[in-house]
């Protein structure tokens, strides 16, 4: 069983280059603004969800471990 | 007193000297402005620009495949067949794609370019940086353009293609044939292409090595899109020389551009020498807003497009001015105040959305490395002499030489 993740997108840092929502498309999603929501933090394996955070080119996806809290990205 | 009328001559020499009271009335009086004399809609509110960047829908950034208009600033009648050869060359570049092609060609190169991967290169242009400021120190004076600016993003990109170090000199060579991308000189085709054919005859037998036998470098990933079926070896080729294209002039901009309004803003400069470490990150990112490397970047669009009560037409020529977003005084308070203490700051220097800068995070590297060097190692630094002068270009905010002395 997965574990649960904590996934958050920064809109100060957001540039919307959408990299996020082609790697996982059923975690992340652009809004109406062309910024990036994490709308389902469980629609894809955690490998997938850090690679997405992974290959933000400006570092505005976080990703914890829901139950301990701990950072996993970045 | 009527107003007068702004010019549509945007290569006239104190717009080049000094755009950014041109673009303020710009951004004023009719921020989405059609010019007549190039035939393009001149964008520069910020809201309007990251608005636009992130609708790629709307703009094409298949430019040279499908503008037909000419070159300008003009160039020679003669040169109108070389001109054939760059339009062609620019037009596989990946950036010059829409969605979905540029999706997967960006795709493969994504990923080289992480923010994590490119921290990476810190201790590389750390060192870098170190020997050019030592060849330098014992004089007393140079040129931040000749002696640091140029040098350092050959360096790094060489070592990226994972070129050879007895072959550097001649990369070096080509990249600044390549410069002539940014020029406005009438007769710069002949150079500019020297540089990009120079660039497909070096790194061709380099393609074939690393598709046998590929390594960790920018050619060996390149090579993986052509198998891949994503790339043709055109393509390739051509995206192997945009890595000089796209990273070389702007660097140099950055470098020089910035290290210029340290000098012109000696308590910036105070604040810096202070802690060095401590500010080089915003330090880059106020060189960026303040005076950005690039200008403006053009687009076509792609459909008909409403904006503040004028209507793009499908095709038409569309420039969003950076520059002029970057001082907006609805984005940012006292906008033309040189501040490193800015936080934050949302400037628009790498652009917004699908086709933001690839080369971000290595810029930025590039950018504190300098910056705190020259802090730290020469803080008397000063212009020698005073006169500087710009390259007549609408896309690049590029001097033509820094010189500088310490005591």
């Amino acid at each position: 069983m997965a574990r649960p993740l904590r996934v958050w997108v920064d809109h100060r840092r957001c540039v919307g280059n959408s990299m996020c929502e082609a790697l996982a498309p059923a975690v992340f999603r652009l809004n109406a603004s062309r910024q990036s929501e994490a709308i389902n933090p469980a629609g894809d394996t955690e490998e997938k969800v850090l690679e997405a955070a992974e290959n933000c080119p400006v570092s505005a996806i976080f990703v914890e471990d829901a139950q301990t809290g701990v950072r996993l990205f970045p | 007193m009527g107003m007068v009328t702004l010019s549509d001559d945007m290569f006239v020499a104190d717009v080049i000297a000094d755009p950014y009271p041109y673009y303020g009335r710009l951004r004023e009086e009719d921020p989405v402005h059609w010019n007549e004399l190039y035939e393009l809609w001149v964008v520069t509110r910020h809201d309007d620009v990251v608005w636009m960047t992130r609708h790629h829908e709307l703009f094409s950034n298949a430019v040279f495949r499908n503008d037909p208009r000419p070159a300008y600033p003009a160039i020679d009648e003669s040169d109108l067949g070389l001109y054939e050869y760059v339009r062609n060359y620019q037009a596989d570049q990946f950036i010059q794609h829409d969605r979905p092609e540029h999706l997967e060609m960006r795709k493969v190169v994504h990923s080289y370019f992480t923010p994590r991967a490119m921290e990476a290169w810190r201790p590389f242009v750390q060192k870098a940086v170190q020997e050019l400021l030592d060849a330098a120190e014992h004089k007393g004076h140079m040129d931040v353009m000749k002696d640091v600016a140029t040098p350092l993003p050959v360096l790094v990109i060489a070592q990226m293609m994972g070129v050879p170090a007895a072959d550097r000199p001649h990369v070096r060579k080509l990249a600044e044939k390549l410069l002539n991308i940014g020029r406005g000189e009438h007769d710069r085709m002949k150079p500019l292409t020297e540089g990009m054919q120079g660039m497909i005859d070096y790194v061709s037998p380099l393609v074939d090595e690393r598709l046998t036998n590929p390594g960790d470098d920018f050619i060996s990933v390149l090579a993986a899109g052509e198998r891949n079926g994503v790339f043709t070896r055109h393509q390739v080729l051509v995206n192997t020389s945009l890595l000089l294209l796209a990273g070389h002039e702007t660097t140099i901009n950055l470098l020089c551009n910035g290290t210029l309004a340290f000098i012109r803003h000696p308590e910036q400069w105070a604040l810096l020498k202070g802690d060095p470490e401590g500010w080089a990150q915003r330090a880059t990112e106020e060189c960026l807003r303040y005076d950005a490397p690039v200008k403006s970047l053009q687009r076509l669009a792609t459909q008909d497009v409403d904006m503040r009560g004028k209507v793009l037409r499908k095709d038409d020529r569309v420039r969003w001015f950076i520059s002029s977003a970057n001082r907006d005084p609805e984005a940012f308070a006292q906008p033309d105040r040189f501040d490193i203490t800015r936080d934050p700051n949302p400037h628009v220097a790498f652009g917004s959305g699908v086709h933001h800068c690839l080369g971000a995070t290595l810029a930025r590297v590039e950018g504190q490395e300098v910056f705190k060097a020259l802090a730290e190692r020469f803080p008397s630094l000063h212009l020698e002499p005073e006169v500087l002068e710009y390259q007549p270009s609408i896309t690049f905010r590029s001097l033509k030489s820094l010189p500088v002395a310490w005591s």
